[in-house]
């Protein structure tokens, strides 16, 4: 026999893997709108009563600070009527505690040639406290009367509320009177939203010398206001200081001293809600519910009748999951004046309630914005929040990472605190209790 | 040869390019698209080379020495170790009702090997076939009123799956003109279908998940085919076979319930090759398989059609000492087993090839690659199909 052309060979394998790779092994499928070749599917929606998806609804109160705010409130007799429309009271107090850091020790200043200079020898004449005010969320009707006192008990700018001028774990400082102790007034000044978003309080030169001494612990500004029926959100304040410079003794320049510490106090203290659900506030409520999902359906008889009873409910069918809540009008001293928003977030360690730590957020970054309309007498608005991947985890056993996953879940804040307001929604015991919307997917064989 | 060094160190080891091909091979084969099957099993797969596809030869029949898995005796005048491989690229489209369609796939539907030993005048064969191949998707749209608002619903059924066919077997020379070929195979492949519902999730209004429900199934059975071949004259070359089965089963994978069998008919194959004049050969070949007896189908999903038969012509063009080059021409006409609604399917191929021999010494081939296009249409009322099919073989002996 001939000796074969090995060569040849070798170039047909190889012309063989070109042309492969040419033709390539991409599919293409075809695809046709049939229902006589597609199993049909079958979607239903329930609503399954707080009984029927819940266990517990508890509320707790008391996460973070006022201090943790970064601002504060002003009111005075704002929103009497307390929670379910009952008699009138004294209305909601509140007053923002500002105390202003050192002031600052050198400057560039013009001097009297026009060339910059560093000037470190600064005289404080006389200042003024500057506020700024959220237009949106304040509420109030017309010019509002701001006024300034200065503080002369010594007081700890993270825990101070109402009552005490320190508040920590094992130890208490009251007032000497309730809201701020004995105070002086230093100005007031009408603030007109109509003009702007900023008030300016005149203060004296002893007052400005006074504050200059940052090792007294007393020194610092209440700001309240005594216009009935409003509350003013702060957001920012600064001390400006009138101020000569020795390179240029015939010229003023402003410095600013900004807050070293800003918290705001009020009174009267919400109450623990009896019947009603609420999230928000500061220090923080959160509502907890306890779940238990139903594995096992015996109705309605419309997904008997397609796909038969009992089903057994896997994650897999779950499309869609959400928590409804009826809105309430709660107290009206706490009640939202803006767009607030909520999260939802499980409860890793239910057992150490109210301290377990909490989970990442199931709403995702922002989560649940709720207008204040919907809480605005008479409410009883429906609030849906999408707690699918929640819901499916539950029914799984685990989260789709698999960690491990509690049936414990806390309504909250989206951060802790994010305002003195807070949601009421309707309890468990409520005929407008929470109820859990679920859609469901089936299959049915053809 | 070329120059002075040693054939063993030109060779190009051919068996490292054919482990690379049937590496591409594995995770291809048998799959196709075609809603025809939709109800059965699926479409059959001519598991043919690239000079029986060009020729419209079922397989059996082709004169000279060939690697085929439908022909069990024709291994048996290899002399050398041989393997082949197919390559077979397609595009398709498709009519139903007032939808239409296209489609693209690569397979792999014949991988054979054979082993000659001259002591026994026979030959050891192995060959991975495609048998049935079933791959489509189908969706359906719906609206559903949830929470009073109408949400559009997709359902969406993705079948991918198939049946290949190992064989095992031995080819036996009787005397110089008479071969016979015994072998024994196991069916093989898997099933998948995905079901996909999902929802508008803007009419629902929130995070919306779809249902997935995945099932697979696993193919098992077996099947033994035997056949001979003969040249009872210098001008034809005849061969028959007949291929038994076993029942298909299609067994659950995973969490998937439901276990079926199916009975495959038995399969009956003839063909022969005909020399006209020195370059011009006549090729005709038929299979008679009846599907309507089969068990395990729901009523009216099988065929009652029988018959599968072709023809073809192989030209010599070019024919030197050891090289040669065919061209070729031929017609099948197909019976697929399973229905799509009513109507009993039809498969129609008009085909063309050329082949080029690298080394042939008499009628055998010892290093070859074959070409073959085909234009296929395949009905069903009210599915109708169209199809290009490109066939690329490559043989190499003595790796």
């Amino acid at each position: 026999m001939k000796e074969l052309p090995a060569r040849s060979s070798g170039r047909a394998t190889g012309t063989a893997l070109v042309l492969a790779a040419l033709c390539g092994c991409q599919e293409l499928l075809p695809v046709v709108e049939s229902e006589d070749l597609t199993r049909p599917g079958f979607s239903i929606e329930l609503i399954l009563s707080f009984d029927e998806f819940a266990e517990t609804a508890r509320v707790y109160g008391g996460y973070g600070r006022a201090s943790e705010l970064a601002g504060g409130f002003v009111a005075h007799e704002f929103g009497g009527q307390s929670e379910g429309g009952g008699p009138r009271g004294p209305g909601l107090e509140a007053a923002t505690l500002m105390r202003f850091g050192r002031y600052p020790r050198a400057a560039q200043v013009l001097d009297t040639t026009g060339t910059l200079r560093p000037d470190s020898s600064l005289t404080f004449l006389s200042g003024r406290v500057l506020a700024r005010f959220d237009t949106i969320g304040s509420v109030r009707e017309g010019p509002v009367e701001v006024v300034a006192h200065a503080l002369s008990e010594p007081w700890d700018g993270v825990s101070a509320t109402w009552e005490y001028s320190v508040d920590t774990v094992g130890h208490r400082v009251a007032w000497s009177r309730p809201g701020g102790g004995l105070v002086e007034e230093i100005a007031s000044a009408v603030w007109d939203p109509e003009t702007g978003d900023s008030v300016g309080i005149p203060v004296d030169s002893a007052w400005i010398a006074q504050w200059a001494d940052t090792t007294d612990l007393g020194r610092g500004v209440r700001l309240s206001t005594t216009t009935p029926g409003v509350r003013l959100r702060v957001t920012g304040s600064v001390l400006r200081l009138d101020t000569r410079p020795s390179v240029n003794p015939d010229t003023i320049i402003v410095l600013p001293a900004g807050p070293e510490a800003t918290t705001f106090i009020y009174a009267p203290a919400p109450s623990q809600p009896r019947k009603t659900l609420r999230v928000g506030g500061a220090p923080a409520w959160r509502t907890v519910l306890s779940i238990d999902i139903p594995r096992v359906l015996e109705g309605p008889g419309e997904l008997c009748d397609a796909v038969g009873c009992p089903v057994e409910i896997g994650e897999d069918h779950v499309s869609f999951a959400a928590l409804r809540l009826v809105t309430r009008a709660g107290a009206r001293a706490f009640a939202p004046s803006d767009t607030l928003s909520i999260d939802v977030r499980s409860v890793l360690a239910p057992q150490f309630l109210p301290k377990s730590p909490l989970g990442p957020s199931r709403l995702g970054l922002g989560g649940k914005w709720l207008s204040h309309e919907l809480f605005e007498p008479p409410a009883g608005e429906l609030v849906e929040i999408a707690l699918t991947s929640l819901v499916r985890d539950l029914l799984r056993g685990e989260t789709a990472a698999g960690d491990p996953i509690t049936n414990t879940v806390a309504l909250l804040s989206t951060f802790e605190p994010v305002s003195l307001e807070y949601h009421t929604f309707e309890g468990a015991a409520s005929p407008d209790a929470p109820g859990l919307r679920l859609i469901l997917n089936f299959s049915r064989e053809n | 040869m070329e120059g002075n060094s040693p054939a063993v160190e030109r060779r190009p080891r051919p068996w490292r390019a054919a482990a690379a091909l049937a590496a591409l091979a594995l995770p291809g084969a048998a799959s196709a698209q075609s809603f025809m099957g939709a109800r059965g099993l699926g479409v059959p797969v001519v598991a043919v080379g690239a000079r029986a596809a060009a020729l419209g030869n079922l397989g059996i029949g082709l004169g000279g020495v060939e690697v085929s898995a439908g022909d069990p005796a024709t291994w048996a005048g290899l002399v050398l170790p041989t393997v082949s491989i197919t390559m077979q690229p397609a595009w398709g489209e498709f009519d139903m009702n007032e939808q239409s369609g296209n489609s693209r796939a690569t397979r792999f539907p014949l991988l054979g090997i054979g082993y000659p030993v001259p002591g026994a005048r026979g030959a050891v064969t192995l060959s991975l076939a495609g048998h049935l191949e079933q791959r489509f998707v189908a969706v359906n749209r719906s609206t559903v009123v949830l929470n009073e608002v109408e949400v559009e619903a997709e359902d969406r059924r993705a079948v991918d799956g198939g049946t290949s066919v190992v064989r095992l077997g031995w080819a036996q020379r009787l005397g110089s003109r008479f071969a016979v070929g015994l072998s024994v195979g196991s069916y093989v492949g898997r099933l998948e279908k995905v079901f996909d519902r999902e929802l508008d999730s803007l009419a629902v209004g929130g995070e919306v998940y779809s249902l997935l429900e995945e099932n697979s199934w696993r193919y098992g059975g077996t099947s033994v085919i035997a056949g001979f071949n003969a040249d009872p004259a210098g001008l034809l070359h005849v061969a028959g076979a007949v291929e038994w089965s076993g029942d298909l089963k299609e067994a659950p994978l995973g969490e998937t319930a439901g276990e079926s069998a199916y009975s495959i008919p038995p399969r009956f194959s003839g063909g022969a090759t005909g020399r006209l004049s020195p370059r011009l050969h006549l090729n005709v070949s038929a299979v008679y398989q009846d599907w309507s007896a089969a068990e395990g189908f729901g009523e009216g999903v099988v065929s009652e059609r029988k018959w599968n038969f072709g023809a073809g012509l192989e030209w010599l063009l070019v024919g030197g000492e050891t090289r040669s080059l065919p061209v070729r021409f031929g017609y099948r006409r197909l019976a697929a087993p399973f229905r799509y609604e009513k109507e009993d399917p039809v498969e129609s191929i008009w085909s063309l090839g050329a082949g080029l021999n690298f080394v042939k010494v008499g009628n055998k081939r010892f290093g070859w690659m074959d070409v073959a296009l085909e234009r296929g249409a395949r009905t069903s009322e009210p599915l109708a199909e169209r199809f290009w099919r490109a066939t690329v073989s490559l043989g190499v002996a003595r790796f």
